[in-house]
């Protein structure tokens, strides 16, 4: 019935619009022809043509108002208006080109510092996975005492997929991390991505790999028996040249043979934020790539290493799936209370899963976008301002449409019609603001041994938000003025061109808007200065250890399918080999070393003897495993104690090296040296504490400082691991001899990631900052010239408003500076106001950085006795331009003037 | 004396929806129509007619179209279209509805 009517209306709709011309004239002609007959009808009964003619007007009623009835039958008169309003507002636009400029250019500026933080909010939070119907999958998640996003394991997996009733398919994927991938036997294995995926991966997701095909049901059922592999789409193009024939051709990853059997479309770059699978593998093949070696991945059933998302049936409400999965929880922990003992299990959304705690991106997105609408509403109270000081000399304009008849109503939307067209320029100037800021996030490369995507970009959706936000500010800046200028009195508008209404209010607006400038970009400076301050701070206090003539490299003998003891024996030889080269002072191994981008790996430990609180299973800290000369080579100072030797093998008593964090979180009033912790929950081995290290900074500088643990290779054998070389000149130049030491013992093991260390010391502690900085930097700029504009514009506004005034008080006696302090008095106390709100924000924003971001430990008064005064003084400079030009008026002219 | 044809709020839709589909009128017929029908008792407004036959064109009911009239002058037809014989026979089934309850309240006897 709907589609069916608008066949028959849509053209009658569309022929108001656009024949305007020939349907107003038919609509008289219409008329007139009802007019003619009336009149006939009148001569017929013997009246006069006069009163014949009389006699049908007045049984119309009024000819304009029936025609303005019709056309309002038309239905369209809100499109039409709206072209008028355009057209007329295009028209007084180009009467003030120079304060249309001068607008455009704030909303541009805006609107583009919203840009750039948006995209980054909409990467990181809200952007739906890239498949139909995203808003089915969820992630299920296993949770216990200490992690409330834990992964599932293999057997969880299974039991999970075939009980739980609420979805329509689950799916695992684990990523398989670094694997070495070569196109043909014999050529040096490059380092690529793999995911490892349950066969039903692709059809749960709906994505059809094309060419070729995805995984079928049974090719994760067996472990080790079927090697396919289904390539990414930019991995095809890249190292296949998009070569359909690829389907069926035989690669290499880790050593092992696999067919290639697909190509994932390009539509689908994968579930990632960061990353993009160059492959995906079958779960069955997990033995060739991952795994911890202590646990069977197929058998254990706390090897958690799976992630698993599932496509919602539709009509089963989160709330079912939820209960659902905690029941199945329950029943894991009835049956095996080893492995789920105080376990649970939760069913979590995409939103919940991306603004997860410990996550420190989407804080940093949040915190800009929060930031770039403080500028945004800086923006807009400054064009309001102007408006409504353009408003103020169309009083008389307005005036008389009000006295002719206009509705307040259909003024308003005038209005409101060219603040529109403003902010719509001004939206299309900040596109290309928000395009540089973005492509100045994109530039940012981050050096890790897998490529980073960086995944903010200009989508339709950044347009689309664009676009609410450049309509969202013509309201906010267009209503107020709008509203204030239509509300007048007739009777004085009429009078005078440039009058004021009486009342105070029209004042109060202007004088809340310079307030809110000059709150907001105190904020933003403090938030700019506070962020450059810490990383002056991060940057002077150090990161506790000499970070230069060192050179850092990164093995994993697993890619050319070395099993354990043959990757022990390359290390040892390496080492070796390594430590008698020229020019090197020293060499160690680490897992990853501090301040790298790999992230370490967690420790759960009971400290013996020590009463664990009742909720809490086992305590966690980061970790490292390193051997016997990363302290010295690194240059760690070991505090108390020894560092660990070269007897503390596997057969020698286990032994750990805490930071001295940890020594005094654990032990604040004993010494830590000599106490024991037992490792993995109460049931692991027992630990001794044989040395305690300086805290360093692990994960970023400036980090508050956190526990740390060491424990030796020897005892925790890890495949994976990071040389790193202390050399005595350029540790680049070391670079080709490290090269030919490992060709000569190992001539296809590749190395993944070579480079300096003050190159990964750059990249994490100056340039990611500086980007932040740059950003937050640039918008308390924007901000302060923004408040500048509109606190002149406000006094130049009083000024000129009481150019009269001021001329007879001059005349009558005053001086210059009692004329002075007459204008600025009230922009004093403005900037006063509004310094105060604004440090009181800023302290806010501190607190919210603080406990968001990093600790700078306390409030740093310094940044509000730089920043306070700094603003308050250009802010009054601002003032006292126009209000010194006041001071000079000549009584006689000021007199003069109307 | 007060208008006749403001004694049923809302039908002059239905009444010009019947009229129109006896046969394509203009505008003036209509009015004379509706008249000579209904012995002058609904004789509506000529302010009134005009709009409510816009109004029914862009509901879709009715359409319109420029024709020698038999006096060799132009004017607009309205004739009903498919969809406004779906609304006719709706309405007339509603007014048959209320009429019917009507009569039966009006005549109820006083005990």
């Amino acid at each position: 019935m709907r589609i069916e009517h608008w066949w028959f209306t849509l053209p009658l709709r569309l022929r108001s619009v656009f024949r305007r011309n020939r349907v107003e004239q038919e609509l008289a002609e219409e008329l007139q022809f009802h007019l003619e007959h009336k009149i006939e009808e009148g001569l017929a009964a013997g009246l006069s043509p006069q009163e014949a003619r009389y006699r049908a007007m007045r049984a119309m009623g009024g000819l304009e108002q029936r025609k303005e009835e019709m056309r309002e039958m038309r239905r369209v008169h809100w499109l039409t208006d709206f072209l008028d309003d355009f057209k007329y507002a295009l028209v007084s636009l180009r009467r003030t080109p120079g304060l249309a400029a001068l607008v455009v250019v704030t909303l541009a500026l805006g609107i583009g510092m919203t840009t750039t933080p948006f995209s980054m909010v909409d990467a990181l939070i809200f952007r739906p996975y890239p498949v139909p119907r995203p808003h089915e999958v969820v992630n299920l998640v296993s949770t216990s005492r200490d992690k409330d996003l834990d992964a599932f394991s293999y057997r969880e997996f299974l039991d999970l997929r075939d009980h739980a009733k609420s979805y329509d398919g689950m799916i695992a994927h684990s990523n398989a991390g670094a694997v070495g991938f070569s196109a043909a036997p014999g050529a040096t294995p490059k380092v690529k991505g793999g995911m490892m995926v349950s066969a039903n991966y692709f059809d749960v997701l709906g994505v059809t790999p094309r060419p070729g095909r995805g995984f079928q049901p049974n090719e994760d059922k067996v472990p080790g028996r079927d090697a396919v592999v289904v390539l990414g789409p930019d991995f095809w193009k890249n190292e296949f040249a998009s070569d359909p024939a690829v389907i069926g051709r035989r690669v290499l990853l880790n050593g092992k043979e696999f067919t290639v059997i697909g190509v994932a479309p390009e539509s689908f770059p994968g579930l990632q934020i960061f990353s993009r699978p160059d492959f995906y593998l079958p779960l069955s093949m997990a033995g060739v790539f991952s795994g911890s070696p202590r646990k069977e991945f197929f058998e254990d059933r706390d090897d958690r290493a799976l992630n698993v998302k599932a496509r919602l049936k539709s009509g089963v409400t989160l709330g079912q799936a939820r209960t659902e999965l905690a029941g199945i929880a329950q029943t894991f922990e009835r049956e095996f209370p080893a492995a789920n003992r105080d376990r649970g299990a939760l069913v979590r959304t995409q939103f919940e899963m991306r603004t997860r705690d410990d996550d420190v991106n989407w804080k940093f997105s949040v915190i800009f976008m929060i930031l770039a609408l403080a500028v945004l509403l800086v923006a807009c109270t400054n064009v309001a301002g102007l408006l409504l000081s353009r408003a103020r000399t169309r009083t008389r304009e307005i005036s008389v449409r009000l006295a002719l008849g206009a509705g307040r109503f259909r003024l308003i939307r005038l209005l409101l019609t060219e603040s529109l067209m403003l902010s719509l320029l001004g939206g299309l100037g900040g596109l290309a603001v928000g395009y540089a800021g973005i492509q100045l996030l994109s530039n940012f490369s981050i050096p890790t041994e897998l490529p980073v995507t960086i995944p903010f970009r200009m989508d339709g959706r950044v347009l689309l938000a664009s676009v609410a936000i450049s309509l969202a500010s013509a309201f906010l800046c267009g209503l107020a003025p709008a509203l204030q200028s239509t509300r007048g009195d007739l009777a004085n508008g009429l009078k005078s061109a440039d009058v004021d209404l009486p009342g105070k209010r029209r004042l109060w607006g202007r004088n809340a808007l310079v307030v809110a400038q000059v709150a907001m970009s105190l904020m933003l400076l403090t938030a700019a200065f506070l962020m450059a301050r810490s990383f002056q701070h991060s940057l002077v206090g150090g990161i506790g250890f000499a970070k230069d003539h060192l050179l850092i490299a990164r093995f994993d003998p697993r890619l050319v399918q070395y099993d354990a003891e043959e990757s022990r024996r390359f290390y040892e030889l390496l080492a070796a080999r390594v430590r008698e080269a020229p020019g090197i002072v020293g060499a160690a191994y680490t897992q990853n070393p501090p301040l790298g981008f790999s992230g370490f790996e967690s420790l759960a430990f009971v400290p013996e003897g020590f009463q664990m609180p009742r909720d809490r299973e086992s305590f966690t800290s980061a970790m490292d495993t390193v051997d016997e000369a990363f302290f010295e080579t690194m240059g760690i100072r070991i505090l108390r104690g020894r560092g660990f030797l070269a007897s503390d093998d596997e057969d020698a008593p286990r032994v750990a090296v805490v930071n001295e964090q940890f020594a005094k979180r654990y032990w604040p009033n004993s010494d830590a040296l000599g106490k024991r912790v037992r490792l993995d929950g109460r049931v692991g081995p027992p630990v001794e504490i044989v040395g305690i290290a300086q805290t360093i900074n692990y994960r970023a500088t400036g980090e508050r400082p956190i526990d740390f643990a060491y424990l030796p290779f020897a005892q925790h054998p890890r495949e994976r691991r990071v040389l790193v070389l202390r050399s005595s000149g350029d540790p680049l130049e070391r670079v080709e001899p490290l090269k030919e030491i490992v060709r000569a013992l190992a001539p296809n093991l590749p190395i993944s990631e070579v480079r300096s260390y003050e190159d990964l010391y750059r990249y994490h502690a100056v340039e990611g900052p500086q980007v932040a900085i740059r950003l937050v930097g640039t918008m308390g700029g924007v901000g302060l010239l923004l408040a500048i504009a509109g606190l002149y514009g406000l006094v130049a506004f009083n000024v000129s408003r009481r150019t009269r005034e001021i001329g007879i008080r001059m005349a009558i006696g005053a001086g210059p500076f009692a004329v002075l302090r007459l204008v600025m008095g009230k922009g004093l106390a403005l900037v006063g106001l509004g310094t105060a709100i604004g440090l009181a924000m800023g302290f806010a924003v501190e607190q919210l950085m603080n406990s968001m971001l990093f600790d700078t430990g306390g409030v740093d008064f310094v940044a509000y006795l730089v920043i306070g005064p700094l603003m308050v003084l250009v802010t009054l400079l601002a003032a006292y331009v126009p209000a010194r030009k006041a001071s000079h008026i000549a009584p006689t002219l000021a007199l003069r003037c109307e | 004396m007060s208008k006749p044809n403001d004694l049923v709020l809302g039908t002059l839709d239905l009444l010009l929806l019947k009229i129109l589909a006896l046969e394509p009128l203009h505008g003036w017929a209509i009015g004379l129509r509706l008249r000579s029908i209904s012995d002058d008792v609904l004789q509506v407004s000529e302010g009134s007619l005009y709009p409510a036959l816009h109004k029914l064109e862009q509901e879709g009911w009715i359409t319109a179209e420029w024709k020698q009239t038999e006096n060799n002058r132009r004017a607009k037809f309205y004739s009903l279209t498919r969809l406004g014989r779906k609304q006719l026979e709706s309405e007339t089934a509603n007014w048959e509805r209320l009429s019917s309850a009507i009569s039966r309240v009006v005549q109820l006897r006083e005990a």
